[in-house]
């Protein structure tokens, strides 16, 4: 069976040289026993003898062809579908630092940063924190130090009497609490702004204004009998506003608690006021 | 041979951080000791006028204002008389004058002086300064207002017209007083007993008693606020009455007024009222951990005392009526009884 003659394109490669050697025997094999691609195989070898003169001095100049082309493309587009990320990032931090100034800045991000890492460890060391027990015992939502209490029982390692059962003795754990991610619904954001109820806010800000007043005045205003009862004063008045608070936030519509929110903010303002109104007093008579 | 080298390393250390320690010591700011404030030689110079005792007296206008800046101590009786004349006698303190700052335009005699201690031993005798003394006795007109400001006084304040008193310590006594009383102190009691007009009384850690008052025109108002004392009552004859405490208790024995509105509030106290077993009121409980109880029938209208801080009752004894309790104590009980 005479197989279909050869496409001109196919025959010109083959001139060039340009297939490989599977190619060059098949192509070979067929002018062999096609005349056709044999004659044509001669027309264009006479064409390329008229035209490779004419044109040596363009085809001495190193312009690849179009196949070189779409070779080297494809070269580069298998070689990056085969790199691994950690080879994409080694390279770019290859480049990236070869420019002196990004390795120093670099350089200096990351000492920073262990100085940091050993600040923060140091600083969140238990004993450094203050223990406040009562604080757990109300379960106060607001406060982010809770500690906690543990009782564990340790062996100690005393000399073992024979007969004797070994000897334990129990030892109090004092350990702050687990810190929460701040996305935990139960860590209430000291920096987000609070709800506040109908008129609070403008209660909250007089008491601040007041509050900077009174802790400069009270010291050389109060004796230590008054400044005694004025601090369980604001400690009863502040546990009261605090307990009306989770009140109302747990019931909104809980209008005495409410009331007695209020009244607790105008208690305040009125201590806090009495420390201010003994300060004009003093010095009206000095 | 190594355990030996480690063990000297760490004694070196150890010894390193020991012997450095001194100088952080050092290196702390110590802050300067304050020093002691300096008086003024007027002031220590006052001190020689003790034990001399001095009497003045002053035509004055029958409704005149008599004011004392400055009562540094002391036991102050201020007693009116029907003269219209001021005396003023101090016992074993500084000297003093009287300063006119007002006559009357139509008599012509002060309506408003001012009594200023003298520093004799100035050279120019300067005024100003506060009056001191053992005992110090002031007969004013009874139509007489009497303002007094002192530091550690006691003041007893009988038949005038009106007071105002304050004082950072000490107690202060008022009898008698008709139209109105304001009177604040700092760490004494106050007892007010048989005046009328409005009546503003504050203390900050001493109690308050007060007894038989009223209103002398229609809107008058009674208030009395102490933070750390006890509120005592006794027959009150004002329509809006105003009672707070923070951590002391209220005790409320008196007739309840038609149209009259009663607000008594203690944070951590409890609150105990004596009335009438006629007596017809709207009552507006609130309380925490404490209870309500009455001895009164109590018609219930709303009770609230679900689990939580706060517990609530609405209701009303006897009749009702339009006058109104509202009774608040975060941390105490409520308590109604029969008189």
């Amino acid at each position: 069976m005479k197989q279909e003659c050869l496409e001109i394109g196919i025959i010109q490669a083959f001139l060039d040289l340009e297939l490989s050697h599977i190619q060059t025997d098949m192509v070979s094999g067929h002018i062999a026993v096609c005349d056709a691609c044999a004659l044509m195989l001669a027309d264009a070898d006479d064409e390329s003898a008229i035209v490779f003169p004419a044109l040596e001095r363009e085809f001495n100049t190193l312009v690849p062809t179009q196949r070189l082309w779409n070779k080297i493309s494809d070269s580069i587009a298998t070689e990056r579908e085969s790199r691994t990320f950690w080879h994409k990032a080694w390279a770019y931090a290859a480049i990236a630092f070869a420019n002196p100034s990004m390795a120093a800045a670099a350089g200096l991000l990351i000492v920073s940063g262990m100085f940091a890492a050993f600040w923060v460890n140091f600083t969140d060391a238990p004993t450094a924190v203050p223990i406040d027990l009562s604080a757990k015992a109300t379960q106060s939502p607001a406060r982010a130090d809770i500690q906690s209490l543990e009782t564990e029982f340790v062996e100690t390692p005393v000399t073992k009497i024979p007969g004797q059962p070994t000897v334990k003795i129990e030892r109090d754990a004092y350990r702050p609490e687990m810190r929460r991610a701040a996305s935990s619904p139960m860590i209430i954001n000291a920096s987000a702004p609070a709800a506040y109820l109908p008129g609070e806010e403008s209660y909250v800000k007089t008491i601040s204004s007041l509050n900077k007043t009174a802790e400069d005045q009270k010291e050389g205003v109060l004796r230590p009998s008054e400044r005694i009862a004025f601090e369980r004063d604001m400690a009863i008045v502040n546990d009261t506003i605090a307990k009306m608070k989770t009140e109302v936030k747990r019931n909104p519509r809980n209008e005495s608690a409410k009331q007695i929110l209020y009244s607790s903010y105008q208690n305040k303002i009125d201590l806090l006021n009495s420390v201010a109104q003994k300060e004009d007093l003093v010095a009206s008579l000095n | 041979m190594n355990k030996i080298i480690e063990n000297l390393i760490l004694c070196i250390a150890i010894i390193t951080v020991f012997a450095g320690l001194p100088s952080l010591a050092f290196a702390q700011n110590v802050p300067p000791r304050p020093e002691a404030p300096i008086r003024p030689a007027s002031r220590i110079r006052s001190a020689t006028h003790l034990f001399k005792t001095s009497e003045k007296f002053v035509k004055v206008d029958g409704s005149v204002n008599v004011s004392f800046g400055c009562i540094s101590e002391g036991r102050v009786k201020v007693n009116g008389w029907n003269r219209n004349e001021v005396r003023v006698f101090v016992e074993g303190g500084n000297p003093f004058s009287f300063k006119v700052l007002q006559k009357s335009i139509k008599t012509g005699e002060p309506v408003w002086i001012q009594v200023i201690g003298v520093n004799e031993n100035n050279k120019f005798r300067s005024s100003g300064e506060c009056i001191t003394g053992g005992e110090i006795e002031i007969d004013v007109p009874r139509n007489a207002t009497v303002n007094i400001k002192g530091r550690e006084i006691t003041t007893i304040i009988d038949s005038i017209k009106k007071a105002v008193v304050e004082t950072i310590g000490g107690d202060i006594a008022l009898r008698k007083v008709a139209d109105g009383v304001i009177a604040s102190a700092g760490r004494g009691d106050i007892t007010v007993e048989e005046s009328g007009g409005a009546i503003m009384l504050d203390s900050t850690t001493g109690n308050i008693l007060v007894f038989d008052v009223g209103p002398s025109d229609i809107g008058d108002t009674f208030k009395a606020t102490t933070q750390s004392g006890t509120i005592t009552l006794q027959t009150l004859k004002h329509r809006q009455i105003d009672i707070k405490s923070i951590s002391g208790s209220v005790a409320f024995s008196s007739e309840i007024l038609t149209g009259a509105s009663y607000r008594l509030g203690t944070s951590k106290g409890s609150i105990r009222l004596t009335l009438p077993a006629d007596s017809s009121s709207r009552i507006s409980a609130i309380y925490g951990y404490g209870s309500f109880s009455s001895e009164i029938p109590f018609k219930i209208e709303t009770e609230n005392i679900s689990e939580g801080p706060i517990k609530s009752v609405f209701g009303t004894i006897g009749k009702g009526g339009d006058a109104i309790l509202k009774l608040t104590s975060s941390n105490g009980s409520i308590s109604i009884k029969k008189q």
